[in-house]
Formats: structure tokens, C-alpha cells, sequence
């Protein structure tokens, strides 16, 4: 990991100069007053380079680089669906230097056999939310949420997702537990191979994110019936929310900032207020959109009260099998 | 036609040359870092190619795609490693004619096919990517389980030594497959309580560990200094005239099967190239040298893996569905420059199409370019001592395997297969059909059990694509067979038992 970075950063003169620049500033700050931070945080992210997760993480490392006046080293712990990651950042000193993107699965980890608890962390703020959006594809019989929801409940109809135990699959659940609609899941290797397999009408739906599923739509190759959150999406204005298709459901692919156990609170404080800062910053606000994800920012005390109530609810739906 | 000129002509901004030098540097390093793939580089680059212009970035992006696939081929060949998992099949035949003195011409006859490989299939990209690209879609777990299988029937060939031994090692890869995660209930397999093996073995690092570590371990162990075998001289660059002709039948047949591949969504380069070097043995002249330094078996691997660049291409941009894992992390980063790969861009946008078939077909040339000139250079690091070298593998493959994860566990399980790896090598079991196994059959597990989920076992027969790929499956498992059959009833002797050991 180390090596291609470097490599990687020479190329991209521009990037690189901005980190410097950052670099520079913040060392004066830092050897000053001795406060926190004062060498390099480390940034813990559970997936591999290149995906949903990973680019959040380095478009709020950019900003935080500038606004910690230190480095943030993104290192990617990909393994065991996210939960390596999590177990290494628990076992991490609680001193502010390693920090990890926290992704949804925290909270449903924990209710499939693995040894993650929310209650071992430090929340420190939500950066992001992609709404999960139910498509069917463009020559299905089925227009509405409702049809597909009443054709569901007399045979059972096939809904890719992203992959088992995943976010997605846990909608298409949710989904079926609320209506008693007969929902056969379908789980994929990735949201985008559940588009795929709803584009190319393999299967009679898909659950994916608002990112994979709107670069669809635009093109006209799948009909999305409805988003599962509380208000529609920029970039799928026509689709009605899954409250106004009358299932008053909301699934998503939050992610936000965590840490071991027990920061000192000076550490905390700044965390949290730079943390604030870089999440709502125009930049990292626009790199989100493009995603087609949202920028939401929860700061530390509502976020930690939104996982403990995610985890409460996936422990319903997904038991503690 | 304006279009074309105009997407051409973007790419005469110094700027884009620049990128593109430094995407081609990039590029042939990671691949010849066994471990480092070429979508690790992709993604790590992707993170600072966003502040780019969208084809500066492209240029920086697609450059590593194409260089990458050059670089790995240069460690399968000399020693035995496959750079990066599209080189597996390289290893069949380029490590043995290496070892045979013809380690040149092996760089240089797969530096070219890769080149045609690439060339091709990026003319079916230009000329063709619509219609391609909706054969692709058609494939879903059904066709994917057909085809997946159909690649498994590969294990015949690649057990050409002995049928049994082959089979064997490849119903093991098959079971530690299995490892991790259930991939439709999610309930956990052969986990044992270990946090790490819920994702399953992983892949990179057991084929670094079965190829490139067992050759090294087994060279250490070996302390006979007349039996050690390090390929020491590359031996003469060019081909023959001869050499040309016997390539040009394998190089056609991969360079079509290497595209259609590439073009189906999550199908990439390690499969074509062991599907390419299969069906080049079968209808090659020559089976018999297949495995044992064959040029031709060099060129349908190489053509067949190269040929997918430009198949996954067709698929990334025609569809907006990824035609294999870099493409998936392309796919992010135009999203984020706010392009929208898919049927309208063709329509809305025939100049980044146009600029983008131009960088590759760049790229690819002055791959060739550095590869020629790069290869002579690596005589002077084998002139180095044995011992220097191994140790420099070693090091090599231990930091690139860590990369992949940035955890040691990797590591061990790359030095674990290792020795496992000498102990098959030693008792006479190829390492070929366990990577097939390890590769092919989550692949074949997960689809089977989609598609079951979607229509029940009806899909598999009535599907027309499944149902011709799962014959041909069932055709090439038996051919072997009736052809050992009839070629002993002729000489007048009872048919062969199967297991039959010419080692």
C-alpha cells in the first residue's frame, strides 16, 4: 500500500502539491502548542480501493488534511464483509491517530455471527447516506411499488441485491416483512451486479443504491419503483419515496467517522468539530453528489443515537441467527 | 467523422502526453509487482486523477490498464510467477521455454501477441460495442454458471501429465473454495471461529504462494547445483519466420474468445487466458508441447487475456455495467467526473468514445515499445547470483501480497500454499487445477444458485446461451475420451485406464 501511493503521487502533481501545502501549515500549528494532532492520523477503511466507501473516505480525507493540518494516510483493510477493519480499530490505541470510515454493516455485523458491537467505538459523525432504491426492469408488468408489492403477496418474485447479509438484502426483508409480499433474494456480488441482472431482466426486481441505480435510470435501461428514504433523490426526481408509494420504509448505505473506545475529550472535540468542518465543506459535498450519494452530516451525539436505533432494528429483522 | 477528429485531437494536449507517461510507468511497475493488480493501481490513482480533467484522467487510468497487462506477464514468464491473475495461464508455457533458454523470445512473442490482443479487440470496441454489448447483457446467472463451467473443463488440459493427479488438485481447489462465507444464506463454512477466513481464501495470495513461492522454495531445497534450474540466459529475441505461422492460428481463435469474454460483466482476463490456452491445445497440431514451452500455447494465453481489455471495455462503456473489477473503479471515477458510461454516451458523446479508443490504442503501442526495450535490460538482473534473486522474489511477493490487504495474514497464507505448493510439486500434482478450482468455483456456485433461485433448474436447459455452453462443456469433457478410446481400439490394444502417469 505503501509503494503505489507514492508512485501515484508523484504522478498526480496537482494532488500532491495540495498535500504539501497542507502538510507544511499544519506542522507549524501542531509543534507550537503540543496540542493534538501532532504527527499523521491514520484513516481505517474496511473495503478495497475504488469503491463507494473507500472514495468517501479520501474526498473527507482531503478536507481534513487541510483542516488537521496533518496527514491522514487512508489504508485499506478490505476482508470478512468490513468486519476486520472493525475489530482492528477497537483493538487501536484510543488516541485520536487511527480513525475509521464506519460503514451500515456496523450495525448487522453483529446479528450475523460476527464478533462486532457498536458499543466498542467512539462515533464521531455521520459524512454520507446512499438511499437504497427498489427497480424493476423497463418492460415489467409492474409500475408501481404497490403492483409489485400485490403480485408478490399470490407468487414469488425474484429481487437481486447486493450480496447476503448485505444492506440491500436486508431492505428487500424489510420490505417483504411489512407486507407479507413473497420476496425470493437474490444476493449478487455488488450493488452493481444487481442492476445488471434487473437491466438485462434476469430477475423480477433489484434493491440497489441511488449511485448504480441512477446512472441506470438516465439511460432509460431499468424503471426504479421507489427510494427508501424519507424525501426523493436529485437525480431520481420521478421516483416517489417508499413512504409516498405507502410503504413507510427507509434502508440505506450510511457511512460516517468512528474510533476506539474512549477518546480523551480535548482529541474528541477536535475530531468531531474538523470532522463537521470537512463533511460540510463545498467540495466534499459536490465529490459526494457526483457519487450519487447524499451528503448528510449528523454530528457525534445524534449519530451515535442513529447507530444504537439501526442496530436495535437490524437485530428485529435480521435476528440473532 | 468530426466527432472522431475532435476526440482525436483532445488528445494532443501535451498534458495528455504527459499523463500517459506517467499512467505507462505506473502501469508496467504494478504489474510486474506480483501482488499489486492492476485494479489495486486503478484505484489508488483514481484517488488522485479526480482533480484531473476527465481525459487527462482517463489517460492516467487506461494507460496503467493497458500497461499492467504488460508487466505481469514478465515475472510468470522468468520465474514463474503470474504478476498479476491474467498472467496465470502465461506461466503454462512461458516459465518452461524460459527454463528452455528461450526466455527472449518468450518476452518478446508475448509483448507482440498482447499487443494484437489488445488492438483487436479495441477495433470491436470502435466498430462494433453496441451490438456487442447487448450479447453481454444477456448473460445472467444461468449463462454466467454455463460458461463458468465450460472454463472448468480446462482442467482436463491443464492435467495433461496425469488425468488423475489433475483431477485431484482441482477437486481441492474446488473444496477450499468453499471456505467463507455462503455466498446466497451467508451462514458461515469452514470458518473455524477465524475472523479472517469469513471472506475465503484469498486468491492472490495463493496463487503467489502455489506458483511463484513454491518454485522458489523448491529451487532452495534443491541442493544438487547441477539439478537447479534457474533460467540463466534468455536465449535469442525474434522469432522465425516458422514461429510467426505457428502463432497465427492460436492468435486468431484467442484474440475472438478473449473479446467476448472481456465483454461479459465479471469475467476477466485470468479465465480467457486459461480458456484461449485450452482451446489452442485442442485444435492445435501439437497438443503434446502444450505445458511444456509451446509457443502457441504462450499466444493463445497471452491474446486471449490482452483480448479482454477491449471486450470489458465494449461492456463499461456501452452499458454502464463493469466488464471486470478496474472497469468497476473506472466506472466511479467518470461517474464523479460527471460522464455517464452507457447507451447515450455513444450517442451524446462520439468524442470521448473517440478519445477513448485513441488512448488505448496509444498506450498500447508504446507498451510494445518499452516492453522490447525494457526486456533486454532484464539479462543484466539475471546475470545477478541465484541466491540474490530468490531473495529479491521473496521480498517482492511477501510486500506485494501484504499490499493487497495490509494485513500479515496474507502473507502467511501465500507462504502456507507455498509449501503446500512444493509438496504437489514433489509428488508429482500440478498447481494449474487448484488455482482453476479456487477461481472458477465460487463463480460456479453462487450463479448456480441464483439462477435455481430466479427459475429453478428449467433455466439452465431452456436458456439458449446456457444450455449450447453447457453442452460444449459436456463435449469437450468427453472428447478426450472417446478419442483415447478409438486411438487404442485402432493400435489394437485395450483402452487405456485413465489415470495414466507420463511424468
Amino acid at each position: 500500500m505503501n509503494r503505489t501511493p507514492r508512485i501515484a503521487a508523484t504522478a498526480a502533481l496537482a494532488a500532491s502539491a495540495l498535500t504539501l501545502a497542507a502538510c507544511s501549515s499544519g506542522g507549524d500549528a501542531g509543534a507550537d502548542s503540543g496540542a493534538f494532532p501532532e504527527e499523521d492520523i491514520t484513516l481505517i477503511v474496511q473495503a478495497a480501493a475504488g469503491g463507494g466507501s473507500d472514495l468517501s473516505s479520501r474526498a473527507l480525507a482531503t478536507e481534513l488534511e487541510e483542516i488537521l493540518g496533518v496527514s491522514i494516510v487512508v489504508e485499506n483493510r478490505p476482508g470478512a464483509s468490513g468486519s476486520t477493519a472493525m475489530q482492528y480499530v477497537a483493538d487501536q490505541e484510543p488516541d485520536g491517530y487511527t480513525i475509521g470510515f464506519v460503514p451500515v454493516e456496523i450495525a448487522m455485523l453483529g446479528h450475523q455471527n460476527f464478533d462486532v458491537d457498536p458499543a466498542n467505538y467512539d462515533f464521531l459523525g455521520q459524512i454520507m447516506l446512499a438511499p437504497g432504491v427498489i427497480s424493476v426492469p423497463t418492460d415489467s408488468p409492474h409500475e408501481t411499488l404497490d403492483d409489485l408489492v400485490t403480485a408478490a403477496q399470490s407468487e414469488p418474485l425474484s429481487v437481486a441485491n447486493s450480496g447476503a447479509g448485505s444492506i440491500w438484502e436486508a431492505a428487500a426483508l424489510g420490505l417483504a416483512d411489512s407486507s407479507g409480499a413473497q420476496l425470493t433474494s437474490v444476493p449478487f456480488d455488488g450493488g452493481a451486479e444487481a442492476v445488471t441482472a434487473v437491466i438485462g431482466g434476469q430477475v423480477d426486481a433489484a434493491v440497489g443504491g441511488t449511485g448504480e441505480t441512477s446512472a441506470a435510470y438516465a439511460d432509460g435501461q431499468l424503471r426504479p419503483l421507489a427510494v427508501f428514504h424519507d424525501e426523493r433523490h436529485p437525480a431520481l426526481e420521478d421516483v416517489p419515496t417508499a413512504a409516498e408509494a405507502g410503504y413507510d420504509l427507509e434502508f440505506g448505505g450510511w457511512g460516517g467517522i468512528y474510533a476506539p473506545l474512549d477518546l480523551p475529550n480535548e482529541v474528541r472535540a477536535t475530531l468531531e468539530s474538523a470532522i463537521e468542518e470537512a463533511a460540510t465543506s463545498e467540495s466534499f459535498v459536490s465529490t459526494i453528489e457526483n457519487t450519487g450519494a447524499i451528503a448528510v452530516y449528523k454530528n457525534a451525539d445524534e449519530f451515535t443515537e442513529f447507530v444504537n436505533a439501526e442496530y436495535e432494528r437490524f437485530g428485529g429483522l435480521l435476528g440473532d441467527s | 467523422m468530426s466527432a472522431f477528429a475532435e476526440g482525436l485531437n483532445a488528445l494532443l494536449d501535451p498534458t495528455v502526453a504527459v499523463c500517459l507517461l506517467v499512467g505507462l510507468l505506473i502501469g508496467t511497475l504494478v504489474g510486474m509487482f506480483p501482488g499489486v493488480t492492476g485494479s489495486m493501481a486503478v484505484a489508488l490513482a483514481a484517488g488522485f486523477t479526480l482533480t484531473l480533467e476527465p481525459v487527462q484522467g482517463l489517460a492516467v487510468l487506461l494507460t496503467i490498464y493497458v500497461g499492467a497487462n504488460y508487466g505481469d506477464r514478465i515475472p510468470a514468464i522468468l520465474v514463474n510467477t503470474p504478476g498479476t491473475p491474467a498472467a496465470i495461464a502465461t506461466t503454462l508455457d512461458g516459465y518452461p521455454l524460459a527454463k528452455q533458454g528461450k526466455g527472449g523470445l518468450a518476452l518478446v512473442s508475448s509483448a507482440m501477441v498482447t499487443t494484437g490482443g489488445i488492438l483487436l479487440s479495441v477495433v470491436v470496441f470502435i466498430f462494433a460495442a453496441r451490438p456487442v454489448a447487448s450479447i453481454a447483457l444477456e448473460f445472467g446467472p444461468a449463462e454466467m454458471f454455463a460458461l463458468v463451467v465450460f472454463g472448468l473443463t480446462v482442467m482436463i488440459s491443464i492435467s495433461s501429465r496425469s488425468l488423475l493427479k489433475g483431477l485431484l488438485a482441482g477437486i481441492a481447489g474446488l473444496a477450499i473454495a468453499t471456505i467463507g462465507r455462503d455466498p446466497i444464506t451467508g451462514d458461515e463454512r469452514f470458518v473455524f471461529g477465524l475472523n479472517d477466513l469469513n471472506s475465503g481464501l484469498p486468491f492472490i495470495a495463493v496463487i503467489i504462494g502455489l506458483f511463484g513461492i513454491a518454485e522458489l522454495f523448491d529451487q532452495l531445497l534443491t541442493h544438487h547445483p547441477g539439478t537447479a534450474q534457474i533460467v540463466s540466459s534468455l536465449g535469442r529475441w525474434w522469432p522465425t519466420r516458422a514461429e510467426y505461422k505457428q502463432m497465427a492460428r492460436p492468435f486468431a481463435l484467442s484474440s475472438v474468445l478473449g473479446t467476448v469474454v472481456g465483454a461479459v460483466p465479471a469475467a476477466g482476463g485470468d479465465i480467457a487466458g486459461l480458456i484461449g490456452w485450452d482451446r489452442a491445445k485442442r485444435m492445435s497440431k501439437h497438443p503434446e508441447k502444450f505445458g511444456k514451452g509451446s509457443l502457441e500455447g504462450l499466444t493463445a494465453a497471452d491474446t486471449a487475456s490482452s483480448a479482454t481489455l477491449g471486450g470489458s471495455l465494449t461492456t463499461t462503456m456501452a452499458l454502464g455495467v463493469p466488464g471486470d473489477s478496474v472497469m468497476a473503479v473506472m466506472l466511479g471515477s467518470m461517474l464523479i467526473w460527471g460522464l455517464q458510461p452507457g447507451p447515450s454516451m455513444f450517442v451524446q458523446s462520439p468524442e470521448l468514445v473517440a478519445s477513448i479508443a485513441g488512448i488505448m490504442i496509444i498506450a498500447t503501442v508504446l507498451s510494445l515499445g518499452i516492453s522490447l526495450v525494457r526486456s533486454q535490460g532484464m539479462v543484466k538482473i539475471l546475470d545477478l547470483p541465484r541466491h540474490y534473486i530468490w531473495v529479491g522474489i521473496l521480498l517482492f511477493c511477501i510486500v506485494g501480497t501484504y499490499t493487497t490487504s495490509n494485513n500479515m495474514y496474507t502473507v502467511w497464507v501465500m507462504l502456507l500454499s507455498g509449501v503446500v505448493g512444493v509438496i504437489m510439486k514433489r509428488t508429482g500434482f500440478p498447481p494449474g487445477p487448484v488455482v482453476l478450482g479456487l477461481l472458477l468455483g465460487p463463480l460456479a456456485e453462487s450463479n448456480l444458485r441464483r439462477a435455481l433461485l430466479i427459475d429453478g433448474p428449467a433455466s439452465l436447459v431452456t436458456q439458449p446461451i446456457a444450455a449450447s455452453l453447457l453442452l460444449l462443456a459436456a463435449f469437450s469433457l468427453a472428447m478426450p475420451l472417446i478419442r483415447r478410446a478409438r486411438a487404442a481400439r485402432r493400435d489394437g490394444a485395450p483402452p487405456q485406464p485413465i489415470e495414466v502417469d507420463r511424468t
